[in-house]
C-alpha cells in the first residue's frame, strides 16, 4: 500500500519543509522537529486519501494535524508555535496551484484561471481553517484570565 | 529677580512628577515597541505581536494598554494615573522570515514580563539578540537547492529535473543577494527571479539537461511564489485582522501574478 511513489512524496516533503525550515533561520534540534512535522502533515494528507476523494478535506484534515503537531511541540520546546506550525504547513502551501492560476491569467483562459483560482483559495481556506480550529482550542484551554482590560487570544 | 526665589507650589510639583513620569514612560514604551517591531519583521503574526506589546506594557508599570497593530504599523496607547495617556506609532517595513529571533523575543517579552526587567537590562538583551548571526551564506545557497530539488521531485519531477531546479536555485540565491544590495522594488526583484528562472529551465530542457520545464520550474516556484503569505493572510482574516488580511492578500496575489508573467515572458521564446 505504501507504494514508491508515497515514499518519494513523503521524502521530499521531509526535505522541503527542512529546506524553508533553514531558509526561515530555524536552529539546531529544532530543524529536526520542524521538518517532522512537514513529514507528518504529508501523511496525513494521503492517509486521508483512504476515505475521502477531495483534496479540500483532505488538506483541511492535514493542517488540523499540522497546527496539533505544532501546539504540542511548542509546548514541549517551550517557543512559538509559529515555528513548527509555519513549516509543518510548507507541503500543503497551494503555491503550485497559484502559480497555475496566473498563468492561465496571463494565457487569458479566464474560464480555467477562475476555476484554478476558486480551488487554490478554497485550499488555502481549508489550511487556514484547519490550523485555527485546535490552536483556538489549544488557547482557550490554557487561557487564565490574561491581566489586562481586553481578553485577547493569550498568545505566549 | 522675585521670581527666581519662588518655591514650587504643591501643584507644581505634582506637574513635574507627572512629566518626569512620562518621560520616563516614553522611553519604556519606545524599548517595548522597539520589540514589537523585530516581532511582526520577523514573522510573529499579528495577534501575537499585539499581545506581547499589550503584556510588555501592563508589566512595565501601564494600567491599561490598547494595542492596534497591522502588518505595517503599530499604535500603542497605554495610560496609567501617574503620568497619563501616552501613544506612540510605527511605520514596519517588510518582513524578513527569522523564526529563530522571534523565539528569542518571544523570550525576552516572557523575561521582562516575569522578572521586571529594567530599560538597561531591556535594551542590552535587544542589541544581544540583533547581533545573533543567521546562516551563513553557503547554507544559504544549500537551501535553496533543497527547496528547488525537494518541490521538484514532489511534484513529481525526475532526477535530471531535480539537478537542474537545484543549479537554478543556486543561480537564484546568488541574484537575490545582489539585489537585495540594491534595495530595489519587491515586484521588480521577484520579476527578475522568475525571468531568469524561466530563461535557465527552459535553456536546460532545449540542451537536454533536464525533461520537463514545468517540473524544473516549479521547484524554483516554490522559492518565490507567496503560498505561506496567502495562507497566512487567510488566517489572520479568519482570526479578526481583517486589515492585516486583506493587505497580505492582495500583496501575494499582485506578487503571484509578477511571478507568473515573468516566467511566462521567457517561456514564450523557446
Amino acid at each position: 500500500m505504501l507504494s514508491m511513489e508515497y515514499i518519494i512524496q513523503l521524502a521530499s516533503a521531509f526535505l522541503g519543509s527542512m529546506g524553508f525550515a533553514l531558509l526561515f533561520h530555524i536552529r539546531r534540534e529544532k530543524l529536526l522537529l520542524a521538518s517532522l512535522g512537514g513529514l507528518l502533515t504529508w501523511a496525513v494528507y494521503l492517509a486521508a486519501g483512504l476515505w475521502v476523494e477531495q483534496d479540500v478535506p483532505r488538506f483541511f484534515f492535514a493542517s488540523v494535524a499540522a497546527a496539533v503537531y505544532a501546539e504540542a511541540m511548542a509546548r514541549a520546546a517551550k517557543c512559538p508555535a509559529t515555528l513548527f506550525v509555519v513549516t509543518a504547513a510548507i507541503p500543503l502551501v497551494p503555491g503550485g496551484s497559484l502559480y497555475k492560476t496566473m498563468q492561465y491569467f496571463m494565457e487569458q483562459e479566464f474560464a480555467l484561471c477562475s476555476a484554478q483560482g476558486l480551488n487554490t483559495l478554497l485550499l488555502a481556506m481549508a489550511i487556514a481553517l484547519g490550523m485555527l480550529c485546535p490552536m483556538s482550542l489549544f488557547h482557550l484551554v490554557r487561557r487564565r484570565a490574561p491581566e489586562g482590560e481586553r481578553s485577547c487570544g493569550g498568545k505566549q | 529677580m522675585e521670581q527666581d526665589f519662588h518655591y514650587f507650589s504643591p501643584e507644581e510639583l505634582q506637574q513635574l512628577a507627572r512629566l518626569e513620569a512620562a518621560g520616563q514612560a516614553n522611553e519604556y514604551l519606545y524599548q517595548v515597541l522597539e520589540i514589537g517591531q523585530d516581532m511582526l519583521q520577523c514573522g510573529g503574526e499579528v495577534s501575537r505581536v499585539e499581545d506581547s506589546i499589550r503584556r510588555l506594557c501592563l508589566a512595565f508599570g501601564a494600567e491599561r494598554a490598547d494595542v492596534f497593530t497591522i502588518t505595517s504599523s503599530i499604535v500603542v496607547t497605554i495610560y496609567a494615573h501617574e503620568f497619563g495617556a501616552l501613544t506612540q506609532t510605527r511605520r514596519v517595513m517588510g518582513t524578513q522570515y527569522d523564526l529563530d529571533r522571534l523565539e528569542l523575543l518571544n523570550q525576552l517579552s516572557r523575561r521582562i514580563c516575569a522578572q521586571h526587567l529594567d530599560l538597561e537590562e531591556t535594551r542590552r538583551e535587544l542589541a544581544a539578540i540583533r547581533a545573533t548571526p543567521q546562516y551563513p551564506f553557503p547554507v544559504q545557497l544549500l537551501t535553496y537547492v533543497l527547496v528547488s530539488s525537494s518541490f521538484c521531485v514532489f511534484f513529481g519531477g525526475s532526477a535530471l529535473d531535480a539537478a537542474a531546479s537545484g543549479v537554478i536555485g543556486v543561480v537564484l540565491k546568488y541574484l537575490d543577494r545582489v539585489i537585495r544590495r540594491t534595495e530595489a522594488n519587491a515586484f521588480l526583484s521577484a520579476l527578475l527571479c522568475s525571468c531568469l528562472g524561466g530563461l535557465l529551465a527552459g535553456l536546460a530542457v532545449h540542451n537536454g539537461l533536464g525533461d520537463n520545464v514545468d517540473m524544473i520550474s516549479i521547484g524554483n516556484i516554490m522559492l518565490l511564489i507567496p503560498g505561506l503569505a496567502l495562507t497566512n493572510s487567510l488566517r489572520d482574516m479568519f482570526s479578526g485582522n481583517t486589515i492585516s488580511g486583506l493587505m497580505r492578500f492582495i500583496e501575494a496575489i499582485l506578487l503571484a501574478l509578477t511571478i507568473a508573467l515573468g516566467f511566462a515572458m521567457v517561456l514564450a521564446l523557446f
